[in-house]
Formats: C-alpha cells, sequence, structure tokens
C-alpha cells in the first residue's frame, strides 16, 4: 500500500472555455485530509478528476497508486464517494438502497446484505432501514449518504460537503462520524468550505482558490505545541509582565498576544499569570494559527 | 442471587475481506434492480399496479384460451382450437407489450437520473455502457418474460390438448419453439431500443411514456397514409417506420400465414426487410442512448 492517498502532477481540467483547475501539483498522505476553498475553488472537480469520473484537461493524477486515466474502474473498487448533490433513490427502503449500493460495488449478495446491516447500524439507521428514503430528514439523508459511501469498506472515500445542510447537532453526529472513520482503518478525503469542520476531522489540509493551490500541508504543524494565543480585555501590560518574569517569551502588543514557554505547560502559566496578574481573558488558544487565519493569509499574499 | 452482570459489547467496525465480482458483480446487480423496479417489487403498493395490471390482461386471454381448450373436446369448436393461436397471441400481446415498454423503459433509466443515483454508480467499478447494458438486459428480460409467459401457457395447451398425450403433444409442438423466440425477438426490437432511447432524453417518466407512445402510432399513422394513398413517390419504403406494423407481418410470416392487407403487404416489401429495417432502427436508437450516457456518466 503506497504512502500516499493522492498525487496530483500539473494536473488541470476545465469545462469549456472556464478553467476550473490550474496545473496542481500535490502529495496527499494518507489519513484524514480537508480539502478546502470557496464555493468554486475546485474541490469537486479534484474529486471527480481523481475517481476517474471525469478525464483532465492536463497532467496526470494517481489514487493509491494507480493511474486515474487508466486504473480507473481498479480504483472505483477500492474508494467510496459521497457526492455533494443527491443520490438517493426515494423510492426504496435504506436497508435496499444500502443492499444495492453495496452490490455495484461488487460484492455478493449476501455480503451485501452483511455490510448493509452493519453500516447502517454504524451511522446510526438501523432502526429506520425499512423506511422509505423519501420520508427522511435531511440529517438522515446525509447519513444514508456517508453509509453508501463506505457500505463495500474502501481504502479511501472521498466525502464532499458532507455536512451541507445539516443543523448544529446533525453536523456535529456527522463530523464524529468522518473522525470515527479514521479508527477503522479507512482514509479519509474531506471537501468543505466550512473551515471548521476540516479542523475537527483532519489533520492535513489542501486549500484551493479559484482553480490554485493556495496552500497544503499538515494541519497542525509541529512545534507549535508550547505557544499559546491570548487576547484580552484588559490588564496587557500586568500579564505580559508577570508572564517574562516566569521565562516566558511574549510577543504583540495591545490585547492579543502570543506566548511561549519550553519549560513547562503554557496553558497553566497563562492562568497563574493572569489570576496573579488580574488581567481579564477574552480568549486562549493553541498558537498555531487556526486555518481560517492560515487562509486568509495565503489569500491576501496572492 | 447471582454474581454475573450484563455486559455490552461495541462490536465496532468490521472490515470486508471476502469476494468483490468488480464490473460483472455489478452489472448484475443493476440488471435484478432493474426488473424488480419495473414489476415494482420492493416498492410501494401504488407503484405495482400498472406492472401488474398488464401482466394480467396479457395473460387473461391465454389463461381462458388454454382452460376452455381443456375442458371442451377437440373438434367441437374451432374456436378453441390452440394449434395455430401462437401469431394471434403475439399481435394481441404486441400490443399490450407497446404499453408495458411505455411503462418500463421510463422507469429503468429516468429515476436514477431523476434522483442523482448516477453520481454513486459513476464511483463505482463499471463504466456507463456497463451500466446501459444491465438497464438494456432488465428491459429486455421484464418485456421478453411479458411476451412469453402467454406463449408458454399456449404451448401447455398446444402440448396437453394433443389427441396423442402430453408427450407426443410436446414433441409435436416443439417446432414452434424456435418460432416463438425469433417474434419475441422481432417484438423486442421493435418497441425496446426506440422506449430506452426517448426514456434516455427525456426528464420525466409520465413524458417518456406519452412522448414513446406518441411516436409509435405517430409514425404508424404516417405510414399508413403515406403508403396506402401513394402519395410520394417512393413512399411505399415508408412502410418500414412503422414498428407495429413491420412487427407484426413478421410475426404471420415466421408463422407462416402472410396477411395481404398488412402495411408491408400494400406496399410490396417483405417481411424480412422489415426485420432488418427494425434492427436498423433499433441500433441507431440504441447508439443514441449510448452516446447520451456517455455525457452524463
Amino acid at each position: 500500500m503506497p504512502d500516499t492517498a493522492f498525487t496530483t502532477s500539473q494536473i488541470g481540467y476545465a469545462y469549456g472555455s472556464v478553467v476550473a483547475l490550474h496545473s496542481l501539483d500535490l502529495s496527499v498522505p494518507r489519513g484524514r485530509t480537508g480539502l478546502v476553498g470557496a464555493n468554486g475553488a475546485g474541490k469537486s472537480t479534484l474529486i471527480k478528476l481523481l475517481l476517474g469520473i471525469l478525464t483532465p484537461t492536463t497532467g496526470t493524477a494517481t489514487v493509491l497508486g494507480m493511474d486515474t486515466r487508466t486504473e480507473s474502474i481498479d480504483i472505483r473498487s477500492v474508494v467510496g464517494y459521497m457526492p455533494e448533490g443527491p443520490c438517493l433513490p426515494l423510492d426504496q427502503t435504506a436497508a435496499d438502497f444500502l443492499i444495492y449500493a453495496a452490490g455495484t460495488a461488487g460484492l455478493p449478495k449476501q455480503a451485501a446484505r452483511q455490510r448493509a446491516s452493519d453500516v447502517l447500524t454504524l451511522v446510526g439507521l438501523n432502526e429506520e432501514r425499512f423506511r422509505y428514503l423519501g420520508d427522511f430528514s435531511t440529517g438522515m439523508k446525509q447519513r444514508a449518504k456517508l453509509a453508501q459511501a463506505i457500505v463495500q469498506d474502501p481504502k479511501l472515500v472521498f466525502l464532499d460537503e458532507p455536512t451541507s445542510g445539516l443543523d448544529p447537532s446533525g453536523r456535529e453526529e456527522m463530523l464524529d462520524l468522518i473522525n470515527r472513520l479514521g479508527s477503522f482503518g479507512i482514509d479519509v478525503i474531506v471537501s468543505s468550505h466550512v473551515l471548521r469542520d476540516i479542523e475537527r476531522t483532519c489533520d492535513y489540509v489542501v486549500m484551493l482558490d479559484e482553480g490554485t493551490l493556495l496552500n497544503s500541508g499538515p494541519l497542525h504543524p509541529e512545534g507549535d505545541t508550547d505557544a499559546v494565543r491570548i487576547e484580552l480585555i484588559d490588564g496587557a501590560d500586568r500579564i505580559s509582565q508577570e508572564l517574562r518574569n516566569a521565562g516566558a517569551e511574549v510577543e504583540g502588543d495591545g490585547p492579543r498576544l502570543t506566548v511561549r514557554y519550553g519549560e513547562g505547560d503554557v496553558f497553566d502559566l497563562v492562568r497563574d499569570a493572569a489570576a496573579r496578574s488580574g488581567a481579564s481573558l477574552l480568549s486562549l488558544s493553541a498558537s498555531g494559527s487556526s486555518l481560517e487565519e492560515r487562509f486568509l493569509e495565503r489569500e491576501v499574499r496572492r | 442471587m447471582t454474581t454475573d452482570r450484563g455486559a455490552v459489547y461495541d462490536l465496532g467496525y468490521e472490515p470486508y475481506h471476502g469476494e468483490r465480482r468488480g464490473r460483472k458483480g455489478a452489472r448484475l446487480t443493476i440488471w435484478a434492480d432493474g426488473n424488480r423496479r419495473v414489476l415494482g417489487l420492493r416498492r410501494k403498493a401504488r407503484r405495482k399496479v400498472m406492472p401488474w395490471l398488464l401482466i394480467a390482461i396479457a395473460l387473461l386471454p391465454a389463461i381462458v384460451s388454454v382452460g376452455i381448450a381443456f375442458i371442451v373436446p377437440a373438434g367441437v369448436s374451432n374456436e378453441f382450437n390452440l394449434a395455430d393461436a401462437n401469431a394471434s397471441f403475439f399481435q394481441l400481446g404486441g400490443t399490450i407489450v407497446m404499453l408495458f415498454t411505455a411503462l418500463a423503459a421510463p422507469e429503468l433509466l429516468i429515476p436514477d437520473r431523476r434522483y442523482g443515483v448516477l453520481s454513486m454508480l459513476s464511483s463505482r467499478p463499471l463504466t456507463s455502457s456497463d451500466y446501459l447494458a444491465a438497464r438494456f438486459a432488465s428491459n429486455i428480460t421484464v418485456v421478453g418474460g411479458f411476451l412469453l409467459i402467454p406463449q408458454i401457457l399456449l404451448f401447455i395447451g398446444q402440448a396437453g390438448t394433443d389427441p396423442d398425450g402430453l408427450v407426443q403433444g410436446i414433441i409435436n409442438s416443439a417446432p414452434t419453439i424456435p418460432r416463438i423466440l425469433a417474434v419475441t425477438a422481432i417484438y423486442i426490437t421493435a418497441f425496446v431500443p426506440l422506449g430506452f432511447m426517448i426514456s434516455s432524453l427525456v426528464q420525466r417518466k409520465s413524458i417518456a411514456a406519452s412522448v414513446f407512445l406518441a411516436v409509435i402510432i405517430g409514425l404508424t399513422a404516417f405510414a399508413e397514409a403515406i403508403v396506402r394513398n401513394s402519395v410520394l413517390p417512393g413512399g411505399r419504403w415508408m412502410a418500414l417506420l412503422a414498428p407495429i406494423n413491420t412487427a407484426d407481418a413478421a410475426n404471420n410470416w415466421v408463422f407462416g400465414s402472410i396477411n395481404n392487407d398488412s402495411l408491408l403487404a400494400a406496399a410490396d416489401i417483405h417481411p424480412a426487410l422489415g426485420i432488418a429495417a427494425l434492427v436498423v432502427i433499433g441500433s441507431a436508437a440504441v447508439m443514441v442512448s449510448v452516446w447520451q450516457y456517455r455525457r452524463l456518466m
């Protein structure tokens, strides 16, 4: 099994005269990867190219070491796909649809029945398995879509906007399910324009904007674990002094500070310094800049 | 009192290490799903009404005729002589099968597009041609079954009422089997590819069914008008555009009962040429469907 989930070399795609992707070079490791970008950034196009649904205008790509141009059928035998749009036959029950979905992935009938039952339980739809999909709520439909993507036990699953249209509790449940996939040995590529969803579920990120690559790399870079970012309501000078006295490095001025401390838990240090100085904290977070900040920073640089 | 306590075990995720049948398995699954879909099996009750009503209408004459033939002694009445009934049963079934195709072809193709199921299938180990071939096979299976079941009943009736006994009756009736299969194939060629093509292009089932019936009936009326009235030079060739008439004429020809009133006879065209025309038109219709699905999947 290769170390990479997928690679692309100068891959590009155009819908007629509209260029959706511009010569991307990527090497994405196995694990949980987020494809981030605004609507129209090229995320869905990239997924379709990787699945071999679209043929690239330029360049090449591999998925799990297989060429998307020549081995697309082999790729589709070992990957799952949850499309962004509807993909559920509303006149079928959840159980029948999952059996059908497993069968179309090549599983024999008995195995398809067993897998359908197991996966419906896994996504929390076991009680609803004999209900027609047309009677499902949006959240249940999204879970059914996830179920069809993993019913054949893929090595890698592409999830295109999996939290689209979900209310906050439905979103949480979906993100929890996605997080669990990693522990099942299934690599995950999640496409989303909701950056917090990617932060919650992924450990690698690919940022796209208008079909070009903004950045790709680990989501939580090593080396930032002993630094925190704090935002204060008042008492910035007092807490800065306290922190420096304790041996910490303090950067920034005004109400926003970055604190580094290599000799212990930096969070405890900030808490104690705030208590001693009487400064009022508004927020306290790991200093590895948030995905949103990194995304905006990259966009500004362009 | 027991010291045993209940325990809840999370069985977790069970990976699948069994057989994967790839494209072959995918095609078989789509074919089987198509058969169920057309017949309304594992669907809501109202989805079963139309297909089973048409099947009942197609079967009823055969059941009645065969039943009466068993009751009424041979030679009492020619009305219930089953020996030459194959062609007339096909002619009756041919009209009903046109309605059945209007129901079946849209059901096989349109819901997958309307519900977005094609986007799921495009991530499976199959090509657009695999999908279409499996759905086309479903269409042939259900329409073929629709045509064959009355003929099977008839065959049983012919063999069972044979004066020489059942076994000899089966032997005596056996020569009709290849003819039955040939005429089934002719009616399938007349209707299925056209229904398939229209269903691949139209977005709603009811509209696809209406367009299919309008095209078949419209072509027949057009050809009748042109050929019977000789309004165009070379207009007799328009007879080849009327699938019902061509299939009926070919049916009579295969069973050895030439109908001199048929459109092909009026146009002085041999039924074999009519069959060739059905194959050409059917092939063209299939190619249009393939082209359309290459764009969609």
